[in-house]
């Protein structure tokens, strides 16, 4: 990731460090943390930069302010850029991971990453994800050295957080406009609007580029509810590690199963039935634990 | 479960072994995913579906990744076991046959053929130990099960059987 990679002197004193998120309502595109760090003593004139919440700046204020802390050798910053393919994919594990867990832990590996940098943090801020008293705790007890401020609306109260708020959203924007598509079908266009679900130009990308078969381009976060609207349109897909779930039986790799009709054989009557998997039932051993069944009709 | 009589007995079918030289080859693009799409026919697959290696390697099996409906899979590619050979077989189409044998028409044709598959893992790495890869164990047991024993098997069978 990008970040300064020379250790400034004033690192080696006390510092403060900020965290905030950008890109976590969106339905599609990277989810964004950033974070900003200086000495203690700096943060006085921090206050004089102008940062401010991101939210209310204009996108250009906020890519001059962006460029303006990277130049200045009294901060440091840092990102991590979450892909979509990876937000949607921890959301649909077979034990799934919520997005407060996510945001925890990217929000946790900025921590890692300064610290491992050499930079001597004692107070961090963090704009809060779900319950601020809990969050602080989970952080505390990862890095007992550091105070934690975990705050609704942190990155309005303290500058270093909207400093940070605007290094995530600068980037989460950048990447976005850059983004190149994973999929290369005909027809597809990159007027993606804000990615938020209530932006018109979001909903008329999400209409065109909805697939029957494939559901979204990658580019989109698949566990989005603002997706289930779309789903009446695509063709169903009934998952093996769903099946196995509901049945309450073990999901690991061991006890997989495997359909037949998987292999192209599907009559009609097969089709119809709703047991995606062969069971192998009543025949040997060596047919069960293989889910191997006879094939009679086909 | 209730079984009609058609089913207890197995349906007739045939397959029609004659391959043309321009049956396509789907050799590398045949995929084998942890999840019923229900959905047969036509799909752009190629610009959807992004296999890419992870470098990574399970039990001698390169692992690949790709998504399909956000989810995360992870595969292997494996060859068609030696002596075997994929096809895709289709019904011959009712048109090349006279309408009086309709009743009884369950005649297959090649429609493609492959020499290796890709099975997919929803979340979890591809192993020795999955149910895909163990189904084909099915082809070297049937062999041994099936294949005509010769006077050496006879006789190596009864010199183990004195010595016991």
């Amino acid at each position: 990731m990008e970040s300064k990679s020379t250790l400034p002197d004033w690192a080696s004193k006390p510092c403060i460090m900020g965290i905030d998120e950008a890109g976590r309502g969106p339905v599609l595109g990277p989810m964004v943390y950033g974070c900003l760090y200086c000495a203690r003593s700096y943060e006085k004139t921090l206050s004089t930069l102008n940062f401010a919440d991101s939210k209310t700046l204009k996108e250009e204020k906020r890519e001059n302010l962006f460029e303006n802390l990277k130049a200045n050798e009294l901060l440091g910053w840092a990102v991590d850029v979450i892909d979509p393919r990876e937000l949607s994919a921890k959301m649909l594990k077979k034990i799934k991971i919520n997005l407060n867990e996510i945001s925890h832990d990217s929000a946790s590996g900025l921590v890692t990453r300064v610290l491992n940098m050499g930079v001597f943090l004692t107070e961090v801020y963090v704009d809060t994800v779900g319950d601020p008293e809990k969050y602080r705790i989970k952080l505390s007890e990862r890095f007992p050295s550091i105070k934690f401020v975990v705050a609704k609306k942190a990155d309005s109260l303290y500058p270093v957080v909207s400093g940070a708020s605007i290094v995530a959203k600068v980037t989460r924007d950048r990447a976005l406009r850059d983004w190149v598509l994973d999929e290369t079908a005909e027809n597809m266009t990159r007027n993606f609007g804000s990615g938020y679900p209530g932006d018109p130009e979001t909903k008329a990308w999400l209409q065109q580029h909805q697939h029957s078969v494939f559901g979204f381009p990658t580019l989109v976060r698949f566990s989005w509810g603002t997706c289930t609207a779309y789903s009446k349109n695509m063709v169903e897909v009934v998952w093996e590690s769903d099946k196995t779930e509901e049945d309450g039986s073990s999901s690991s790799s061991g006890k997989r199963q495997l359909k037949l009709s998987s292999f192209g054989v599907t009559t009609s009557k097969r089709k119809n039935e709703e047991e995606i998997e062969s069971s192998g039932k009543s025949r040997c051993k060596f047919f069960q634990a293989r889910k191997l069944e006879h094939l009679a009709n086909f | 479960m209730g079984l009609d009589a058609n089913s207890k007995a197995g349906t007739i079918g045939a397959i029609n072994q004659k391959i043309s030289e321009t049956v396509p080859n789907l050799t590398g693009k045949v995929h084998l995913l942890p999840c019923c799409i229900k959905y047969d026919g036509p799909s752009a697959v190629s610009h959807y579906f992004k296999p890419k290696p992870t470098g990574l390697e399970m039990e001698g099996m390169k692992v690949e990744e790709a998504c399909f409906r956000g989810r995360k899979l992870q595969g292997a590619r494996l060859p068609i076991p030696n002596g075997y050979s994929g096809f895709v077989i289709r019904k011959q189409s009712p048109g090349k046959r006279k309408a009086s044998d309709m009743s009884e028409d369950n005649t297959w044709e090649v429609a493609a053929k492959f020499e290796n598959i890709t099975y997919w893992n929803h979340d979890s790495l591809p192993s020795k130990d999955d149910a895909f890869v163990r189904s084909l164990h099915l082809l070297s047991v049937a062999e041994a099960l099936h294949k005509p024993v010769t006077a050496e098997d006879l006789a190596s069978a009864s010199i183990d059987m004195e010595k016991n």
